[in-house]
């Protein structure tokens, strides 16, 4: 019976991170980035590190402590999504079309009202008359902290699998 | 002010002596550098030449492979053995530390069949070993190892078989510059007039400035003159382009956005660079944002301290593809206006593409707090995903997709960077101005940029880079 409600416990966890993934990317892929924003905690830490090849040896990670394409905070994020809606923000003009593809969602540690998730993150990004787009494949470490019965986005690494990027400019979230 | 030609040191060079004529060029190619020279001293520009092969062809060899090329910080390689894989338009180099605590630009090429060593982009290591036969180098480029050497190679001397390096390497405060060119100027000859102003911005900290992380590099479809050309310097463009920024706050209007106030200055013709220099009201005493703490008077003179204290915006290009941003700036609206560094480097990668690689600087002796709030500022204004540079990046691809077109080849189209010329527009000379080069009294002028593509038709015809006015009035 224990080993059940374990189980069941499980499977209804990853059901919610995985609806959570859904409803968010669902969010960010229509623009509705100030409803995305309401899917963030107040002290939401966002960081994308640079990636540096390093030698195979080598004892140092390849995400950089000191470098970083996202470093934000809910200040910072916000005064991001603003500017996006002005007619000047020239980088989403027109806004570029994005597909979040959320997969291999792991709960890696329950801690309290805190899970430490990760997942694997496809984003496929096309602008205007672009035929192939873009795609950027990323690892995802989230906390995803229960408030008020709902789960939301307390801190995100964002884990790039790209040393150099893809792409002119960053003018979309992960 | 130094504009009298008499006082160019390299008036008097003989221009075909100079010349390291190591490519051919069709006769196509002579058509538009001719058209290219024309058509500059009118301010127009021809639309080509920012995304055409045999154009991108004959820049490799006459520019990136004769001139002074940013390698990178000294600040970056700090220990015996660091390294850091970088590239010479493009070609690889190992920028590393030796042993023996110099600096060197080697070539990532084993000496034996030419395969490539360095896997990392930034590491520390006290040897190469190439995979393909196991030569074996030292972090000073000196052939250590050789598998069966008594059976294979017995008879060579290793000496000879050392790594490839770049010909000449030069420091200046800092800033590490290397050339594949065997003659040329000196680094201090070649930045020439500049030099007093990059002192400004290198000098002006206590300490001096350091490089936080890693280089951000990321690919764009725009040619690699577009980010050298904006930060020349197009002050006209910051108005529109970056009008988002200053609606939402991530800086102040004054200090970066609307040109044509009277304190800004355009300084030309300073030799290998211009620059754009946003100054306020002295009294205020800015220095590009820094808190008073970590400014020092010490290494400039009263005229560059001055220039620095009334300065919360500056951006330049030296020759031909390192720029630099100086700016007081937030990443958060609710939080102060706050300083930061960055020097970036446009690459070559194909005809209307290029490879940008941005590092952030900070004063040396300021607290890790600043630090820390410095390199949010830069990420927040001037990077991949800096509210400021994402729009600058927007713009300039369209500019190579027109370049490459039939018809900007065919109709010969120019493109419009006449202001600031005799009868176009305000800006008249500063003859007041206490620095080297040309100042304006108005940054509503494009001689910033006109410098730039002087140096370029320079340097494509095979003729030293250095623009002086009044001999080269463009």
């Amino acid at each position: 019976m224990t080993n059940q409600m374990t189980h069941q416990s499980e499977l209804e966890r990853h059901y919610e991170c995985v609806s959570f993934y859904n409803r968010e990317a669902e969010l960010l892929d229509e623009k509705e980035l100030e409803h995305w924003l309401e899917l963030l905690t107040e002290d939401i830490r966002y960081d994308m590190p640079l990636r540096v090849t390093r030698d195979r040896g080598s004892d140092r990670s390849e995400f950089s402590e000191e470098g970083f394409n996202y470093r934000e905070d809910r200040s910072t994020l916000e005064a991001r999504v603003e500017r996006f809606q002005s007619e000047f923000a020239w980088s989403e003009d027109p806004p570029t079309r994005t597909r979040h593809f959320v997969t291999n969602v792991r709960v890696a540690d329950v801690d309290g009202d805190e899970l430490s998730v990760k997942n694997n993150l496809l984003l496929f990004m096309a602008q205007g008359e672009e035929a192939d787009g873009t795609t950027v494949s990323a690892e995802r470490h989230d906390v995803l902290r229960r408030v008020d019965g709902e789960l939301k986005l307390a801190e995100r690494d964002i884990r790039l699998d790209h040393t150099v990027l893809p792409m002119k400019n960053i003018s979309v979230f992960f | 002010m130094a504009t009298e030609e008499d006082s160019c040191p390299h008036g008097d060079v003989d221009r075909s002596a100079a010349m390291t004529d190591d490519v051919t060029t069709s006769s196509r190619v002579e058509r538009i550098l001719d058209t290219h020279r024309e058509a500059l001293q009118d301010g127009q520009l021809p639309m080509t030449v920012y995304n055409d092969e045999e154009i991108f062809e004959t820049e490799l060899h006459r520019i990136f492979g004769q001139c002074w090329m940013f390698i990178g910080h000294e600040t970056e390689v700090p220990e015996p053995g660091d390294y850091a894989k970088r590239y010479i338009g493009k070609d690889p180099f190992i920028f590393i530390r030796g042993e023996d605590g110099q600096i060197r630009v080697l070539f990532d090429s084993c000496t034996h069949h030419g395969s490539q060593l360095c896997k990392a982009e930034q590491g520390n290591s006290s040897h190469f070993r190439c995979p393909y036969h196991g030569w074996t180098f030292k972090n000073t480029g000196d052939l250590a190892g050789i598998p069966l050497r008594d059976q294979a190679f017995e008879g060579l001397d290793p000496d000879e078989w050392g790594l490839h390096e770049a010909p000449r390497v030069e420091n200046y405060k800092g800033l590490v510059f290397a050339s594949i060119a065997d003659e040329g100027p000196s680094l201090e000859e070649y930045l020439g007039d500049f030099k007093w102003y990059l002192d400004v911005h290198l000098d002006i900290a206590k300490g001096g400035m350091e490089v936080i992380g890693e280089p951000h590099r990321w690919r764009a479809d725009s040619d690699w003159k577009s980010g050298s050309d904006n930060f020349s310097a197009d002050s006209y463009h910051t108005g529109v382009a970056h009008r988002s920024v200053f609606e939402v706050g991530f800086g102040d209007e004054d200090i970066s956005g609307t040109a044509g106030q009277e304190t800004q200055r355009h300084v030309t013709h300073a030799d290998s660079g211009s620059t754009s220099l946003r100054l306020l009201d002295p009294e205020e005493e800015i220095f590009f944002g820094y808190p008073e703490e970590y400014i020092t008077d010490e290494n400039l003179s009263d005229e560059q301290y001055e220039v620095a204290a009334a300065c919360g915006a500056a951006t330049g290009t030296i020759f031909p593809n390192l720029s630099f941003i100086h700016l007081a700036a937030t990443n958060d609206p609710d939080k102060p206006l706050d300083g930061f560094f960055s020097l970036r480097q446009w690459q070559p990668v194909a005809p209307g593409e290029m490879e940008a690689w941005s590092w952030v600087l900070v004063p040396a002796e300021a607290s890790e707090e600043y630090k820390q709030r410095a390199y949010d500022v830069a990420l927040g204004t001037f990077s991949p995903s800096g509210n400021f540079e994402q729009d600058d990046f927007a713009v300039w691809d369209g500019i190579a997709e027109a370049a490459g077109t039939v018809f900007a080849d065919k109709q010969d189209v120019q493109m419009n960077y006449q202001m600031g010329m005799p009868g176009i527009g305000k800006a008249e000379i500063d003859e007041d101005w206490d620095g080297p080069g040309t100042a304006w009294d108005d940054n509503l002028e494009e001689g910033t940029c006109r410098t730039f593509h002087g140096n370029w038709q320079k340097a494509m015809n095979g003729e030293e880079v250095g623009m002086r006015y009044p001999r080269d009035h463009i």
